[in-house]
């Protein structure tokens, strides 16, 4: 039984390393991740740790799910990948769904079945108001059809949460993987997050029970999908934080050890000067994180650009970060699976994903303008 | 429990919600606001900002808007809000479990 004081502890973070032990690397080469491990995290809440007691989860603040989700993003960005999506599907149902729907899927999700969230298509990435999944109302069903790309997760899913039209605006539904009609193709060699389960789905005339429909009603889509993505966010910013610790770690560890010239790398400057910044993206990418998840706590308006910041000056840190990190290793770091090496390649996907640099920069431009 | 009793102050009726969240989106966006306005069509809000809106109304109204009640038309002026948090803060069962 947990505690009564509902939140993450010491004993989940030895639960999630006693899992992962010393196989990142070899799950990093294989391309995935085993089907126990993730089940065990999800029946024990900790795949998405902020769904409320009352739901069956752990019931954690963001500031502690954040921290966690750090933690598994310094050993493992695939996992921690998993995490994000479970976590985003968790949180759309919180937010989109109405009470029996969530009373019934969070239960699911806390109970040890995966989820994935599907946004991007062939022509809508960035811009999702291009979006061309259709869920149609036909008698007592709602039918889905179309052609979802780059769904985190999808691989290992049991249940898919969809966005696409509906009547005059857009809707999200939960489709089981396994219903007539769903067909979950595999990404083959993701450039990064290899073990994340990448795949791409396609739904051909899938009819489901009408109450599959999230909410139960047409909503505007930028809304829906700004709704889900500022838990992913959240977490991908969480993650990128672990990824800097993770590469701060191994090349500080690395600098101390290997000598040339007749001493440590580190007392050579140029090579401190990569220290100081891994250190110093570390720092600030863990702070602009601690502050959104404030926000989030708080309940505080400026969660969502404090999120969007956060997300944005993580990720970047991250991939620079981990530059510098391959840099001071060199050779040490230079093969797939190492932990850098991983940290070189997820990184750059986390630029990507859940709004590009580029996405979040416009939000933050047009933020600033908003509030001159 | 009534609004009056949760809240005890005058902010709880129609008037004095409206009278709020005009003050509140004028101070963050820099311009007027009346009551009737569509904020989505007059570029008042942006769709980011509508979520920091619902956070807002969460916070300050301790409702919960989830569910069908998240659609955009709630929030396309003070008044579509003005009702929202009225019938919400009206019924507890609609606060919910999110």
């Amino acid at each position: 039984m947990r505690s009564a004081m509902p939140d993450l502890t010491a004993e989940d973070r030895a639960f999630v390393d006693s899992l992962v032990g010393d196989q990142p690397a070899g799950w990093d080469v294989a391309g995935e991740l085993p089907d126990d491990v993730l089940r065990k995290l999800g029946t024990r809440g900790l795949l998405c740790a902020q769904v409320p007691t009352a739901h069956g989860g752990i019931g954690a603040s963001s500031r502690s799910n954040g921290e966690f989700t750090a933690h598994v993003g310094s050993l493992c960005s695939s996992l921690r990948s998993v995490m994000t999506s479970q976590g985003m599907a968790a949180w759309t149902v919180q937010k989109l769904g109405d009470s029996a729907q969530r009373a019934a899927h969070l239960r699911r999700l806390t109970g040890g079945q995966l989820a994935a969230v599907c946004f991007s298509e062939p022509a809508a990435g960035s811009d999702l108001a291009a979006m061309g999944t259709t869920i149609r109302r036909v008698g007592d069903s709602v039918v889905v059809d179309g052609h979802k790309k780059w769904a985190t997760a999808a691989a290992y899913a049991d249940l898919l949460v969809v966005f696409g039209r509906y009547e005059d605006g857009a809707a999200a539904v939960v489709v089981p993987t396994s219903a007539p009609g769903v067909r979950v193709e595999r990404v083959i060699d993701p450039l990064g997050c290899r073990a994340a389960g990448h795949a791409h789905v396609r739904l051909d005339d899938v009819r489901l029970p009408a109450d599959s429909l999230l909410g139960g009603v047409a909503q505007g889509l930028p809304l829906l999908v700004t709704t889900a993505l500022a838990y992913g966010r959240f977490s991908v910013a969480w993650g990128c934080v672990g990824i800097l610790r993770a590469c701060r770690t191994a090349a500080a560890e690395h600098a101390s050890t290997r000598q040339q010239f007749g001493r440590p790398i580190a007392e050579h400057q140029l090579v401190a000067r990569h220290l100081a910044e891994l250190y110093i993206a570390e720092q600030t990418a863990s702070r602009v994180c601690e502050h959104a998840s404030d926000c989030w706590d708080a309940g505080s308006p400026e969660v969502v650009v404090a999120t969007v910041l956060a997300k944005h000056v993580a990720a970047g840190n991250a991939a620079r970060g981990a530059g510098s990190a391959v840099q001071v290793l060199a050779s040490a770091a230079a093969t797939d699976g190492h932990v850098v090496a991983r940290a070189y390649r997820d990184a750059k996907l986390m630029e990507i994903i859940e709004g590009s640099s580029e996405i979040c920069q416009l939000i933050l431009a047009e933020h600033a303008t908003s509030v001159r | 429990m009534t609004i009056e009793q949760e809240t005890g102050e005058a902010v709880a009726t129609p008037a004095g919600i409206e009278e709020q969240l005009v003050s509140y989106l004028e101070e963050r966006t820099k311009a007027r606001v009346t009551p009737d306005q569509d904020l989505f069509r007059s570029g008042v809000v942006s769709s980011m900002f509508a979520m920091e809106l619902i956070v807002y109304l969460e916070k300050e109204y301790q409702v919960s808007i989830a569910g069908g009640d998240l659609k955009l038309d709630n929030f396309r002026s003070v008044a579509a809000m003005t009702s929202l948090l009225l019938r919400l803060r009206g019924s507890s069962d609609a606060v919910g479990d999110a």
